[in-house]
């Protein structure tokens, strides 16, 4: 480019989304950017007797970035209570030259945050808080997952009990495993009722996140169901091989039979399996 | 293409999560809905039951923030087929977006980035535009942003510079007045020139919305009520523009639905005042008592 050219809009457009994300902010990013064109920012921002080009691009970093923030606080709200603000707000800093948005709506932009909080080294600190913001993301994905018409109890009785070994089902969408080192439920309960966080149990879990009429819950799954609930998740199985599942994880000298239908029961009512043919 | 070409709506508001369990109860009346595409762009689950249910009693338009017309990354394909799949479930009256780009080099900046105002991106834009009124089958309604900078090479003004896109890309145009007012402070010109180059029949809808004061700039915020000035400048554009569907947009601190509900109401008596007085200048002129635009 020539002092007398006009800058090409691709490159106008690099420039300009280097220097709104740069993590120290436009001056800092100014200094470093090797693209600018002879006069410097001046030559592709006006200025005024009100603001300098370096402030106004600075209105879109900030933007940038308190709009992001501004979402996670509102989609990590336990992750943000233990961390607290400050920590909060550094780890957002990092989080986004790590992962910079790249999907077109900013529901995605909080995607990496647990893969992201599981190499951080704030994980010395609070060694459960990757598990937790997994858990917090895993509820706003079971929000927005796909629709299927849930099993429910009538729809079991409709079945004949001579074909309920064969009867094939899977997870619903919206049921969703998570597994933890740590009681990080008991983390989300306790921001969710007091806004408080606090350290959990070192307690190994697999917390049920599902889906029932819109309204999402979750809850530590019994030592008897995580199997047949993994076996559902991870693709479609029969109803016989889940029922071999739980009576296997059930304790010696539990009535086995009493056993899968309280959890069958339990399963239906929460709308966790669908029928399918695969 | 013409303003007929579209229906006209009347006085709606943005559809809000906070109201959506008042509306889908009680079912106020509104004239129809505007919704942001990108929150019903989910697999399921109960934005997909929402926007359904609202939709057996309101008309709907959908109104884009992602689309990023203006970038110099190809079109997102996955992103247009999710829109037309969502226009295709809710048959909106129209599909808006921003005059803007929103990121670069697969990257996205979640934020209405102005473009320089220069034949390049006049061609540039036009072209996408063009590209994706093909792909949805459908004319698109394209919104002034609000700005906080000007390019330097800029060499059109921005009212030049929307309605040669307008004209090039053969689109409707979604007339923010709250941002023609902030920009006009930002970058000093009088906002009623902008509003005198609008082409009448490309103008589909109106936003109105609330900004707030920096000292030496305006931010767009949607956050507070409608300012007394963006009001007369609305009154101002239905003068020169004629009756044109009005919607209140309100983002942040948002208010109980009555609250935007009163807010349509007021714009809708300003617009009966206004063409009202259309009506009776244009009789004593012995012309079409109908509308100046």
């Amino acid at each position: 480019m020539t002092a007398g050219d006009a800058i090409d809009l691709k490159r106008l457009q690099e420039i300009l989304y280097r220097l709104i994300v740069a993590p120290r902010g436009v001056a800092a990013g100014l200094a470093q950017e090797t693209m600018l064109p002879a006069g410097g920012l001046e030559r592709l921002i006006a200025g005024d007797d009100r603001m300098t080009p370096v402030e106004r691009v600075e209105i879109y970093a900030n933007g940038y970035f308190y709009r992001i923030l501004d979402v996670f606080k509102e989609d990590f709200p336990a992750t943000l209570a233990v961390a607290g603000a400050d920590n909060f707000q550094n780890l957002m800093t990092g989080y986004l030259i790590d992962y910079p948005p790249t999907a077109p709506s900013i529901f995605h932009a909080g995607r990496n945050f647990a893969a992201y909080l599981s190499i951080h080294p704030l994980r010395e600190r609070w060694p459960f808080l990757a598990d937790l913001a997994w858990l917090e993301r895993t509820t706003l994905e079971s929000f927005h997952a796909a629709d299927a018409e849930a099993l429910d109890a009538g729809a079991m009785r409709a079945i004949a009990p001579v074909d309920w070994p064969a009867l094939r089902m899977r997870a619903h969408p919206a049921t969703r495993l998570v597994d933890s080192a740590w009681r990080v439920d008991q983390v989300l309960r306790a921001v969710e009722d007091s806004g408080a966080g606090q350290v959990p149990d070192r307690e190994g879990v697999t917390i049920i996140v599902w889906r029932r009429d819109a309204r999402v819950s979750y809850r530590a799954a019994e030592t008897a169901e995580r199997e047949a609930l993994r076996l559902a998740s991870t693709g479609g199985t029969t109803f016989a091989v889940i029922c071999e599942a739980i009576a296997t994880a059930a304790v010696e000298g539990e009535d086995v039979a009493a056993l899968i239908n309280r959890l069958l029961a339990r399963w239906l009512l929460d709308g966790l399996l669908i029928r399918t043919t695969n | 293409m013409k303003r007929s070409d579209f229906p006209l709506l009347g006085f709606g508001v943005g559809l809000r999560r906070p109201h959506y369990a008042e509306i889908l109860e009680s079912r106020p009346p509104m004239d129809w809905f505007e919704v942001i595409a990108e929150n019903f762009i989910v697999a399921g689950g109960r934005p997909l039951e929402v926007i359904d249910s609202v939709r057996a009693h309101y008309p709907l338009v959908m109104h884009g923030v992602s689309l990023s017309i203006g970038t110099t990354d190809p079109l997102n394909r996955t992103y247009l087929r999710d829109l037309r799949a969502l226009a295709q479930r809710i048959e909106p009256a129209w599909i808006s977006d921003h005059l803007c780009w929103t990121g670069v080099g697969g990257r996205n900046l979640h934020d209405l980035l102005p473009l320089p105002h220069t034949e390049e991106a006049v061609r540039h834009t036009a072209r996408r535009i063009r590209e994706v009124q093909d792909f949805l089958g459908r004319r698109l309604l394209i919104e002034n942003v609000s700005s906080y900078m000007t390019y330097a090479h800029s060499r059109l003004t921005e009212w030049e510079f929307l309605a040669a896109i307008a004209d090039e890309a053969d689109c409707g145009i979604l007339l923010d007045i709250n941002n023609i007012f902030v920009n006009a402070f930002n970058h000093r010109f009088n906002p009623r020139r902008y509003i005198d180059a609008m082409p009448a029949d490309r103008v589909v809808q109106f936003h109105l919305a609330g900004h707030a004061d920096h000292g030496a700039y305006l931010l767009d915020t949607h956050d507070q009520p409608v300012r007394p000035e963006v009001w007369e400048l609305y009154e101002y554009a239905v003068r020169r523009l004629g009756a044109v569907s009005t919607l209140i947009e309100w983002d942040d601190n948002i208010p109980e639905f009555a609250v935007l509900a009163a807010t349509a109401a007021e714009a809708r008596d300003r617009e009966a005042r206004v063409m009202a007085a259309n009506r009776d200048a244009a009789v004593a002129l012995g012309g079409n008592p109908r509308s100046e635009a």
